[in-house]
């Protein structure tokens, strides 16, 4: 008992020893830190300001070595880094002599540069599918510069629209598509509520798209804007999307093997596999009723082959019945609604009305 | 007509047989069956519980539940063709007795046991064979099976549904489906428990159905009306308590012709 309270206490002052510690090296480092970022900056720029500089590889190619000191001061870590904190193999001048094949090699070398800080993105990336890309061999698969840039790094975040940007300098072709689409029209006006690459795709843990998960769980992706009342308001458009999707065969099905309940056998229909991926369209207003339905049972011959025209008339286009629109669906959604309660509560009245009898008649 | 099967035990009692072999294991199926479809049915319309997950995992996942739904599917609905097709060859070949059809008499039972239970009645109601509340599960079971089965069939081939009917019968088949089952399960719940289990009448079980048999005193007790038919006269307990006996009680045990033992 004893002993263990001893040890305790000394686990404690332990503790104690080392949050001091700690405390003490962040104290004596946070002023020479700014105090060396600046003058080693100071340092590094009397060469690098020049432009003429360049890296000169192995297969002969280049890389310039002028930083724009201007640009540097404005990005995100202007005034916050020295050139050394990203730059550590560099601590003596004359710089050692490295090889590398080519500026990429270079890049991908010194990919990791940023994981010292940005320690969760970093880790986040290397469960992506552009990492998974790298790894494959392809050396034009993103690292951490190739988005953000390198001494000019930004909020990646404005202006929205260089996110896209961004994205197109590998996947022009999609990019193309998306600007056509309703969405993409809609953010080139700078509208804030359609998204960009980064909301359906995400920005550093970027799934593969053509993951059977990404399929299973991607009507939640659209939910999250389509399901918001605030935000469709504006646009006039119906939130019951969702609840009339999961209501259905498709959309529970969809639910329930995204919650883990065994992988299906055949892909079945999602949000995109009927409005689209990139090139989303409106079914708003452009269509007339006959259009919209040989569109709808065009989308529904992809899967059930060889369905009647009827077939169609199965979707009530993600609104709730009404005596209107489907009668049939809308009488037997009621008359159950009235039924359940009004038979259950008869049987229950029943039950207590006997036992009520025996115990006041026995 | 065939005449209702007595056994006379060596202890004295005697049972009477309520449900012949065929009766008995076409419950017994029916409670396969129908667990068997509660399990794999409920998880797809409560998708959104968390139970539903690993109920379906139990069977496999989605994909292999659906499989098992749809067997059980069949089974029932072959079970409920040939349950319909026994009941029809009974009636035109006039060797069954229609126990469970609901009569007028039934409705005037239902009335008669309200104000037996409100007290503006002194003697139960005399019940038949099955009573109104049984009668009334019954019914249910059949019609509302014969919902199930036919918009199971809808949802399991609805190109075909539309290419005969139109195409709105899917969407009201799948709410009928999930709706009725909901219904189903409930009075299973609350009907046929109390009926058959929790009832002070027949605490714990009524065993029934599964032994086939029930006591002269049961019988009596419950379905005195049946008992007469059965034994020829009036239980004994209702003609010592009746106002006014229009004949002779006897108290000894009736020992009817009609009801010689056989088993």
């Amino acid at each position: 008992m004893d002993r263990r309270t001893r040890s305790q206490k000394f686990r404690v002052r332990q503790d104690w020893i080392v949050a001091m510690g700690m405390a003490l090296a962040v104290v004596t480092c946070l002023p020479s830190q700014a105090w060396s970022g600046d003058r080693s900056n100071e340092g590094c720029l009397m060469c690098h300001s020049e432009k003429g500089e360049f890296l000169k590889f192995a297969d002969g190619s280049k890389k310039s070595l002028f930083v724009d000191k201007a640009q540097w001061k404005k990005s995100v870590h202007g005034g916050k880094l020295s050139c050394t904190d990203c730059h550590r193999e560099i601590s003596d001048y004359p710089h050692q002599k490295k090889k590398f094949e080519d500026a990429r090699d270079y890049t991908l070398a010194r990919a990791n540069t940023c994981q010292r800080c940005h320690y969760a993105h970093y880790t986040r990336v290397l469960d992506s599918t552009h990492y998974e890309i790298l790894k494959s061999g392809m050396r034009e698969a993103p690292t951490c510069v190739d988005c953000h840039g390198a001494h000019d790094i930004h909020d990646p975040r404005t202006p929205r629209l260089g996110i896209n940007a961004r994205c197109a300098t590998c996947h022009s072709e999609i990019s193309d598509t998306f600007k056509q689409s309703v969405h993409g029209k809609a953010l080139l006006e700078n509208n804030p509520d359609v998204p960009v690459c980064t909301d359906c795709h995400g920005a550093h843990s970027m799934p593969s798209p053509s993951d059977s998960k990404f399929r299973l769980t991607s009507f939640q992706m659209c939910a999250q804007c389509h399901g918001d009342e605030e935000r469709m308001k504006k646009y006039d458009l119906n939130t019951a999307v969702l609840s009339t999707y999961l209501d259905d065969f498709h959309g529970s099905s969809n639910r329930l093997y995204a919650m883990g309940a065994g992988k299906p056998t055949k892909p079945i229909a999602t949000c995109s596999d009927c409005h689209g991926v990139h090139n989303i369209s409106s079914f708003k207003g452009s269509a007339t009723k006959a259009e919209a339905r040989a569109r709808v049972i065009k989308t529904c011959r992809t899967c059930h082959a060889e369905v009647p025209d009827s077939f169609a008339d199965a979707w009530l286009s993600h609104y709730e019945p009404t005596f209107e629109t489907a009668p049939l669906v809308w009488g037997v959604k009621l008359g159950y609604r009235v039924l359940i309660p009004l038979i259950m509560i008869g049987l229950v009245l029943h039950i207590l009305l006997h036992l009520w009898r025996l115990k006041t008649h026995r | 007509m065939a005449r209702t099967k007595i056994v006379r035990r060596r202890d004295g009692t005697v049972l009477v047989e309520r449900f012949s072999p065929f009766r008995r294991v076409e419950h017994l199926m029916v409670i396969i069956v129908f667990v068997l479809l509660v399990l794999t049915g409920f998880p797809q319309k409560f998708y959104e519980s968390t139970w539903a997950t690993s109920t379906l995992n139990f069977f496999g996942g989605l994909d292999r539940a659906r499989t098992v739904h749809r067997v059980a599917g069949m089974v029932f609905a072959f079970q409920a063709i040939f349950h319909i097709a026994v009941i029809m060859i009974g009636t035109l070949t006039k060797k069954m007795r229609l126990t469970l059809l609901p009569t007028p008499q039934d409705l005037r039972d239902v009335f008669a046991t309200m104000s037996y239970y409100f007290g503006y009645r002194k003697e139960h109601p005399r019940y038949p064979k099955f009573d109104y509340r049984q009668k009334f599960e019954y019914l249910g079971m059949v019609l509302g099976g014969m919902v199930m089965v036919f918009t199971g069939l809808v949802l399991l081939y609805p190109g075909l549904t539309a290419s005969i009917m139109p195409g709105q019968i899917i969407p009201a088949a799948r709410i009928m489906h999930s709706s009725e089952a909901l219904l189903a399960l409930s009075v299973l719940i609350v009907w046929h428990v109390y009926g058959s289990h929790l009832s002070p009448e027949v605490f714990p079980m009524d065993t029934s159905i599964f032994t086939g048999y029930m006591t002269e005193e049961e019988l009596a007790e419950r379905h005195s009306l049946e008992y007469e038919h059965v034994f020829g006269k009036p239980p004994a307990h209702l003609a010592e308590h009746a106002e006014a006996p229009k004949t002779g009680v006897t108290l000894t045990p009736p020992e009817d012709t009609d009801s010689a033992p056989k088993a």
